[in-house]
C-alpha cells in the first residue's frame, strides 16, 4: 500500500507539470484542444490525490504501522475519530492533505468557471498547477508520508499527543487549511487576469465568492484554535501571540482588507493595483505562514524542529512567487490605472482606504514582531524577542481604530458626504458611543481598552441597527408589506451589504469579549478538603481529591462545590489526566461553568494525593463566551452573503405577502424547541439533585457509566442531572444493594443498551461533543428545508414579480422628503453592488 | 510634483514617522534577550537586571516545590552551565524533569527569578521534532 501511495504522489507531480505545460501552451497559442487536455490533466491530479489520501486514511484505520508516519501518530487504542484526525496530525501528512484540498478546490473553481471565464481558466489552472507542483515536490523528495521502516516495523504506534486528542484540535487544522488553501484560488485568478490583461472588474466577480469562503474557513479555524487553547491548555487565555497563531492571523488581515477594498473597485473603479496586490499578498502570507511554522526559522513554543532543507525550498518558492506576481503587476501597470480619484476625506472610499491601511498595518506589525527575534539576530547577532505585552500594547489601539471605522464607514456616503447627511447619520451612533463609554467608565470599568471598547461596540451596533431600521421602513412603505418581509426584502435586494452588517454585529460581540478581558480576576489557593477559596460572587469549596483510572489513563480529579450567596450552585471537577505510555505529559482538564456574563474557570494547578492537598486556580473570565457567539454570527452573516442570487428572491415577490413572517415565526418556534432540548443541562443544573452514592462501588460506577437519555451529551451518570440519569443511578443503587460486582453491573448495562455505548471510557470527548452538535444539525436541516420551500414559492411567482417591480414606487403613497432621499440613496447604492 | 501627491506624501511621512518612532521605543521597552543558560552564565555579571528569556533544560530531580504556595525551585541547564531558578505560580503541563523550557524573568546574584507566568515549556505540537520519528 505504501508503494502505491508513493507512486500516486509521483504520478500527481508528473500530471501537474503536464497540466501546467498544456494549459499555458494551449492558452498562448490559442489551441482549445490543448487547453482541454490540460484541464483534463488538472482534474486527474485531483483524482490521484484523492486516492493517495484514501490510501493513507486506510493505513490509519487498519493500523499499518510499517508506515513511519502512521506509526508515529496513531496507535491501537486511539478512537477511530482521532485515527482519522492523525492524517493531518504531522508535517508530512498535512502537506499531502494540503495538496489534496488544493486539488479539490482547484477542480471546483475550474469546473464552475469553465464557460464564464473561458479565457482566464487556462491560466488559473496553470497557476494552481504550479503551486500544486511545489507541494508535491516537497512530498516527493523531502517529506513522503508513505515512507516505511526499512527494518522490522514496531507492532504498535506512538499515538497522537494526548493534548491534541480533543474535538476542536481535530477539526481546527483542516478548517484552517481550507482557509489557507482557499486563498490560492483568488490568487490564481489574479495572476490569470494579469497574464491575459483582462483587468476589468470581471475577475473580481469570480474571486469575491472564493475569497469569502476561504475567509470564512480561516475565521472559524482561528476561533476553534482559540477555543481549544482556552478549554484544553488551562492558562485561562485563548490567544498567546505565538508565531503559529500569528501565522494564521496574517492572511486573515489581508483577506479582510481585500473583501472591503474590492467594493471600492466595483463602485468607483479605484484601487486596482491595490486589490491585485492584496490578493497576491494574502496568498503569499499563507505560504509564508506555513514556511514560518514548519521550518524552524522562528523560535516557537510549538516544537516544530528545525528543517533547513524545507526552509530553503520554501524560500525558493516564495522568491519565485514574489518575482513573477509583482513582475506581472508592474508589467500591467498601464492597465491598472484608476478610473476615479478620491473626492473627499468624508467619503466611504476614504473610510475603506483607512480600514485597509490599518488592516495591512496590523498584518505587517504582527509579521515584524513575530520575525523580530530572527531579524534582530541577523542584524545585531543578539536574539531579542518581543512578547505578549508588546502585541497587546499595539493591537489594542489598532483594534479599537478598526472597530471605530466599522461604525463610521457604513454611515458615510460614496464620493462625498454632505454636512446635513453627516448630522442625520451620526447623531444616534455617536450618542450611543458617548453614553456607553461614560456609563461603563462611571461603573468603574477602566477607560482605556474596556470602556472605550464598550462605547465603540455600542456605536457599531447602533449603526447597524439604524441601517436596518431605515432601510426596512423605507422598503415597507414602498412595497406595503409587513416589517419582516421588508427586512428579508432588504437582504434580497442587497444581500452582500446587509449580510456584511451582520458580520459587523458578530465583530461587535467579539470585541465585547475582548473588552471583558480587562476585567478578569483570578485566585490561586492551596487547600485540603473542607477549605474554600472565595472569588466573588463565588465560593469554591474543596471536597476531595480522587484518583481513578479507565482503559487509557489515570485521572486525578478534584471535587469542588461552587457556592453563590451561600447556596450550592454546582459541583465542578477540574482534573489532570495521565495517559498510559505518556505519563510524563499530563493534560490539564479544565472545569468550566459557562455563562453570558462570564465563565468560572477552575484548574487543578498542583496536587499532593497523600496529603489530599490541591492547589486550585480559580478564574473569572467575563464576557468571554461572546467571542465564540460573535464568530457564530459572523458565520451566519457570511453564509447569507454567499447564498446564491435567487435564494432570497421570494421576499421581493409580492404574492406570499406574509409568508415570510409566517416562515420566520415557524422557524423561531422550531428553534426554540431545539434550544430547550439542548438547554436541558445549561439552564437548570441545580434542578435535579444528585444523590450521594452510598458505597465506593456506586461512586466508581457513577464515573464509568454515562447517561443514556440522548440529549445531555453523554455526561457521566454521576454528574448528569436529567431524569434518565436519576433512573439509572437508582438502578445502580439497586444492583449494588443486591451484592452485584462491578463487572456484573457493567455487563448488565452493556446488555441492556445493546452496546458498549453506555461506557464512558472508550468513547472519547470528541464524540461527546458531536452529540452536542446534533441539535444544530437538526436546526440546519430545518433551515435548508425552509429555504427550499421559499425557493419553490418564489419560482412560481416569477411572473408576478416582474409587474411588482413596476408599480412598487407608486403604491407606497407619498413618502416624505427624507424617506425619498434615503430610498434614492439606497437604490443608488444597491444597484451596482450586487 | 502636483499639490495632491505632495500632500499625500507628507501625510504618509508624518504618520509613518510617528509610528516608526513609537514602534522603535516600545520595541526597546518590551524586548527581551533570548539567551541560552550557558551564554548567560559564562558572564553572569553582565546580565544582572536585564530582561531575559532563558532557554534550557530542567535538570532531573531538581524540582522542589511547596504545594500550598506554588513556590517552585529548580535548576536549568544548557551546555555545561546551570542556574538555579525560582518561580511562584502555575506551571504549564509540560513542565517536568528534563523538559525544555523558556523562562522569562531577571537574573540576580541569587539565581534566576522567573516573572509571573514566565515559565513556558515547549508546547507539544503536532510537528514534533524529527528525532522522535527516526527512533
Amino acid at each position: 500500500m505504501a508503494n502505491l501511495g508513493t507512486f500516486l504522489i509521483l504520478a500527481a507531480f508528473v500530471t501537474a507539470s503536464g497540466a501546467f505545460a498544456a494549459c499555458l501552451a494551449g492558452a498562448r497559442t490559442r489551441r482549445p484542444s490543448l487547453v482541454q487536455g490540460g484541464i483534463g490533466l488538472f482534474h486527474v491530479i485531483t483524482a490521484l490525490l484523492l486516492v493517495a489520501s484514501s490510501v493513507i486514511v486506510h493505513a490509519f484505520v487498519i493500523g499499518d504501522y510499517r508506515i513511519k508516519y502512521v506509526q508515529h501518530y496513531s496507535n491501537e487504542e486511539q478512537p477511530l475519530f482521532y485515527k482519522l484526525a492523525s492524517y493531518w496530525g504531522g508535517l508530512d501528512g498535512s502537506l499531502l492533505f494540503w495538496a489534496t484540498l488544493l486539488a479539490v478546490f482547484g477542480s471546483i473553481a475550474v469546473y464552475v468557471n469553465r464557460d464564464r471565464y473561458r479565457t482566464l481558466v487556462p491560466y488559473v489552472a496553470a497557476t494552481i498547477a504550479v503551486v500544486q507542483m511545489f507541494f508535491l515536490f516537497l512530498l516527493v523528495i523531502h517529506r513522503n508520508p508513505f515512507e516505511t521502516f526499512l527494518t522490522t516495523a514496531p507492532a504498535t504506534g506512538e499515538g497522537l499527543n494526548p493534548l491534541l486528542q480533543n474535538f476542536y484540535m481535530a477539526i481546527h487544522p483542516p478548517l484552517l487549511y481550507l482557509g489557507f488553501v482557499g486563498m490560492t484560488i483568488p490568487f490564481a485568478f489574479g495572476i490569470a487576469a494579469l497574464a491575459t490583461g483582462q483587468l476589468d472588474d470581471s475577475w473580481l466577480k469570480a474571486v469575491r465568492r472564493w475569497t469569502m469562503v476561504a475567509w470564512l474557513f480561516l475565521t472559524v479555524g482561528l476561533a476553534l484554535g482559540a477555543l481549544w487553547a482556552y478549554e484544553e491548555l488551562g492558562w485561562g487565555g485563548y490567544w498567546g501571540w505565538d508565531p503559529v497563531e500569528n501565522a494564521g492571523l496574517l492572511p486573515w488581515f489581508t483577506g479582510t482588507a481585500f473583501l472591503h477594498s474590492v467594493m471600492v473597485q466595483e463602485r468607483r473603479g479605484m484601487l486596482k493595483i491595490w486589490n491585485v496586490s492584496l490578493v497576491i499578498t494574502t496568498f503569499f502570507l499563507t505560504i509564508f505562514g506555513t514556511f514560518m511554522t514548519r521550518s524552524g526559522v522562528v523560535q516557537s513554543m510549538h516544537a516544530f524542529g528545525e528543517d533547513r532543507e524545507l526552509a530553503l525550498m520554501f524560500t525558493g518558492f516564495m522568491i519565485l512567487l514574489l518575482t513573477v506576481s509583482f513582475g506581472l503587476v508592474i508589467y500591467r501597470l498601464p492597465l491598472l490605472r484608476s478610473r476615479n480619484e478620491l473626492d473627499s476625506i468624508a467619503s466611504r472610499e476614504a473610510a475603506f482606504l483607512a480600514n485597509n491601511w490599518i488592516l495591512l498595518f496590523s498584518a505587517f506589525l504582527i509579521l515584524f514582531a513575530t520575525m523580530f527575534p530572527t531579524l534582530s539576530e541577523a542584524v545585531t547577532g543578539e536574539r531579542l524577542t518581543v512578547a505578549t505585552p508588546f502585541f497587546n500594547k499595539w493591537m489594542t489601539p489598532v483594534g479599537l481604530a478598526l472597530l471605530f471605522l466599522t461604525g463610521v464607514g457604513p454611515l458615510l456616503a460614496w464620493r462625498k458626504s454632505s454636512l446635513e447627511n453627516l448630522r442625520t447619520q451620526f447623531l444616534w451612533p455617536v450618542l450611543a458611543a458617548l453614553v456607553f463609554t461614560g456609563g461603563t467608565w462611571a461603573l468603574g470599568v477602566p477607560l482605556w481598552g474596556s470602556a472605550i471598547c464598550f462605547g465603540l461596540c455600542a456605536m457599531v451596533a447602533t449603526t447597524v441597527a439604524q441601517e436596518f431600521i431605515r432601510g426596512a421602513s423605507v422598503r415597507q412603505r414602498t412595497t406595503g408589506t409587513d416589517l419582516f418581509t421588508a427586512l428579508v426584502g432588504l437582504f434580497a435586494r442587497s444581500r452582500r451589504r446587509y449580510a456584511g452588517y451582520i458580520v459587523h454585529l458578530g465583530i461587535v460581540l467579539i470585541f465585547l469579549g475582548f473588552a471583558g478581558n480587562g476585567l478578569e480576576r483570578d485566585e490561586q489557593v492551596g487547600m485540603v478538603p473542607g477549605q474554600q477559596l472565595s472569588l466573588p460572587p463565588y465560593t469554591v469549596k474543596f471536597k476531595a481529591l480522587t484518583v481513578t483510572r479507565d482503559a487509557r489513563k489515570q485521572m486525578i480529579t478534584a471535587e469542588l462545590d461552587v457556592l453563590r450567596d451561600g447556596k450550592l450552585l454546582t459541583s465542578m471537577y477540574p482534573a489532570r489526566w495521565y495517559f498510559d505510555g505518556r505519563e510524563n505529559e499530563p493534560t490539564t482538564e479544565v472545569a468550566l461553568r459557562r455563562g453570558f456574563s462570564g465563565d468560572l474557570y477552575l484548574v487543578l494547578a498542583a496536587f499532593d494525593v497523600e496529603k489530599q492537598m490541591a492547589t486550585i486556580e480559580a478564574r473569572i473570565n467575563p464576557l468571554i463566551n461572546w467571542i465564540w457567539f460573535g464568530v457564530g454570527i459572523m458565520v451566519i452573516g457570511t453564509g447569507i452573503a454567499l447564498l446564491p442570487e435567487r435564494a432570497l428572491s421570494f421576499a421581493t415577490a409580492r404574492v406570499p405577502e406574509h409568508a415570510v413572517t409566517t416562515t420566520l415565526l415557524l422557524f423561531l418556534i422550531v428553534s426554540i424547541g431545539s434550544t430547550r432540548l439542548r438547554a436541558q443541562h445549561i439552564v437548570t443544573p441545580e434542578s435535579a439533585i444528585i444523590g450521594a452514592p452510598r458505597s465506593d462501588l456506586e461512586r466508581e460506577i457513577h464515573k464509568e457509566i454515562i447517561c443514556m437519555c440522548g440529549t445531555c451529551g453523554r455526561k457521566l451518570v454521576g454528574e448528569c442531572t436529567c431524569a434518565t440519569a436519576a433512573a439509572m443511578r437508582n438502578e445502580i443503587a439497586a444492583l449494588t444493594a443486591n451484592g452485584k460486582t462491578r463487572a456484573e453491573i457493567i455487563d448488565y448495562f452493556v446488555k441492556k443498551y445493546g452496546s458498549q455505548e453506555v461506557l464512558g471510557a472508550p468513547i472519547d470527548k470528541g464524540f461527546n461533543r458531536l452529540a452536542w452538535l446534533f441539535p444544530y444539525a437538526v436546526g440546519a436541516a430545518g433551515m435548508i428545508l425552509a429555504a427550499a420551500m421559499a425557493f419553490r414559492w418564489s419560482r412560481r411567482r416569477d411572473e408576478d414579480r416582474a409587474e411588482d417591480r413596476g408599480d412598487a414606487g407608486i403604491e407606497g403613497g407619498t413618502p416624505t422628503m427624507a424617506a425619498r432621499d434615503l430610498e434614492a440613496r439606497l437604490d443608488d447604492e444597491l444597484r451596482d453592488l450586487d | 510634483m502636483t499639490k495632491k501627491t505632495s500632500r499625500a506624501l507628507l501625510s504618509v511621512l508624518i504618520v509613518g514617522g510617528t509610528l516608526s518612532v513609537l514602534l522603535a521605543r516600545s520595541v526597546r521597552e518590551d524586548s527581551q534577550f533570548f539567551k541560552h543558560v550557558d551564554e548567560v552564565m559564562n558572564t553572569p555579571d553582565a546580565w544582572y537586571g536585564k530582561k531575559l528569556q532563558l532557554h534550557g533544560f530542567v535538570v532531573d530531580q531538581s524540582i522542589s516545590w511547596v504545594p500550598e504556595k506554588l513556590d517552585y525551585r529548580f535548576t536549568v541547564k544548557n551546555g555545561d552551565q546551570t542556574v538555579n531558578a525560582s518561580y511562584t505560580g502555575v506551571v504549564p503541563d509540560g513542565f517536568k524533569d528534563g523538559a525544555e523550557v523558556v523562562l522569562t524573568g531577571k537574573l540576580t546574584p541569587a539565581g534566576f527569578v522567573v516573572a509571573p507566568g514566565g515559565v513556558s515549556a515547549k508546547c507539544p505540537s503536532k510537528y514534533e521534532e524529527q528525532k522522535r520519528a527516526g527512533r
